[in-house]
């Protein structure tokens, strides 16, 4: 029943209640160059982003959990969230 | 996620006690066994039933178009007066709202063979400084923005469902119903039974009540006892008529513009506790995602609004990339790096690290123009 979560990106964009289209907004407002197809390709683990493109995703996600008065749960691949 | 579907991984096995039926469903329902899902529940409805009970304690996944199957059985059901109740553990209860996503997955499988370019190649682009959105990136996803599958059948399939879930879930609820804004009147798109349509139907007459407010701005309301409320003098003395003691009302937005809101009542006071209010911020987080996806309470011109909000944040964002590269000597990666660091370390959006870098530029040219005396 359990299989390894290749969608921990779209799992963290459901939790934060955001829709694809609205994440794929944010990931572009912060400058994201993959179109939609290929994000929601990322989110469910069907490619792999560059480190790069995964932070900024992730950074999208973790702006709207802030938002709702949270933490920034995604952690990024340049560690800036370890520091 | 398996994009190939196997029709027969799931069953649906109708028992009945005496004019009561139950339709447990095993396995998972992909988009293509919808059909047999329907045919089953059609079976069912033609044999008359009092009451349907739908068992999902079985089910490992259902796609969308298994939801419509669902909605339009309840759809039958409701014109026979035949009540149908979902059944399922709670533990199940947030694998299921996941299927409610599958809307979106149900366009992932339609597009796959239509892009044959998505090899790593596709990922590493010429890092630009300062980008115009003219590109065919940028066409293609506002095509994307405005055609999502805003069917209508799906959108009131899954807040349906959402509905019947959160009764099912939060403790102490007695009623669960979704209003929307349509065509600038809310009304009641999803209920679980006639006291919180009337319940509804108060608030929209009296202009007031924990739903209006929810659905209008946009924040969480929560009247925990009836018998001392006094936010709401005109609407509380009709509600507590109907025997309601407390109300939940969590607001569901739309491309985070505040739509309706999801209202559970309870013949209780005081009973929504933390984990019933988490539940209910739940749903309608998951509510909204849907809204959102289906860009209902959202016009052509809102959407394009938000769209050139969207360019001129990444105008800034792009803006400050260059000013940090130039400044650092470093790649046009590292500086959103450099801007991500900066943004935590001041507890701000991203947007506004990148506005307050362009704005020490420009302040130092000023400085720098003004001759001195």
């Amino acid at each position: 029943m359990i299989e390894p979560p290749l969608d921990v990106l779209d799992s963290y964009r459901q939790e934060a209640g955001l829709s694809h289209q609205e994440l794929w907004l944010r990931y572009f407002e912060l400058g994201g160059m993959s179109t939609g197809f290929e994000l929601e390709a990322f989110l469910y683990g069907m490619i792999s982003p560059t480190a790069h493109d995964h932070d900024v995703i992730a950074h999208a996600i973790n702006e709207r959990f802030a938002e709702l008065g949270g933490d920034h749960p995604v952690a990024y691949l340049c560690g800036a969230n370890a520091d | 996620m398996s994009l190939i579907q196997d029709p027969s991984s799931f069953d649906a096995i109708t028992t009945f006690e005496g004019q009561d039926a139950v339709v447990a469903l095993c396995g998972k329902v992909e988009n293509l066994a919808a059909s047999e899902l329907s045919a089953a529940l059609n079976a069912t409805i033609d044999r008359h039933p009092t009451s349907v009970v739908l068992d999902l304690t079985e089910l490992d996944f259902m796609g969308a178009a298994g939801m419509v199957a669902v909605a339009d059985a309840e759809k039958r059901l409701a014109t026979e007066g035949i009540k149908l109740t979902v059944r399922s553990p709670s533990a199940l209860v947030s694998d299921l709202l996941a299927m409610l996503e599958t809307a979106e997955e149900t366009r992932l499988e339609v597009e796959l063979p239509e892009h044959d370019h998505l090899g790593p190649e596709q990922q590493g682009r010429a890092p630009v400084v300062s980008q115009r959105v003219g590109s065919s990136m940028a066409a293609d996803d506002l095509r994307r923005l405005t055609a999502m599958p805003a069917d209508p059948d799906v959108v009131d399939g899954a807040l349906r469902l959402i509905v019947e879930l959160a009764r099912t879930s939060v403790v102490g609820a007695d009623g669960v119903s979704i209003s929307l804004q349509r065509h600038g009147r809310l009304s009641t798109v999803a209920a679980s039974d006639q006291t919180i349509l009337a319940m509804d139907a108060d608030q929209y007459s009296t202009g007031e009540g924990p739903c209006v407010d929810a659905s209008l701005k946009g924040h969480w309301f929560h009247a925990e006892s009836l018998a001392t409320e006094t936010r709401w003098p005109a609407f509380t003395p009709k509600a507590q008529e109907l025997g309601i003691k407390a109300i939940m009302s969590s607001p569901l937005t739309s491309l985070d513009r505040p739509v309706g809101a999801l209202n559970i009542y309870s013949r209780t006071a005081s009973t929504f506790e933390i984990r019933d209010q988490e539940a209910a911020a739940g749903f309608a987080a998951k509510a909204s995602a849907i809204l959102s996806d289906a860009q209902v309470g959202v016009s052509d011109t809102q959407m394009a609004m938000r769209f050139q909000e969207a360019l001129r944040s990444r105008d800034v964002v792009a803006l400050a990339k260059g000013v940090i590269m130039e400044r650092e000597g470093i790649d046009e990666d590292e500086a959103f790096t450099a801007l991500l660091r900066l943004s935590l370390e001041h507890g701000e959006a991203l947007r506004e690290s990148a506005a307050a870098t362009v704005r020490s530029v420009v302040q130092a040219e000023i400085v720098r123009s003004v001759p001195n005396d």
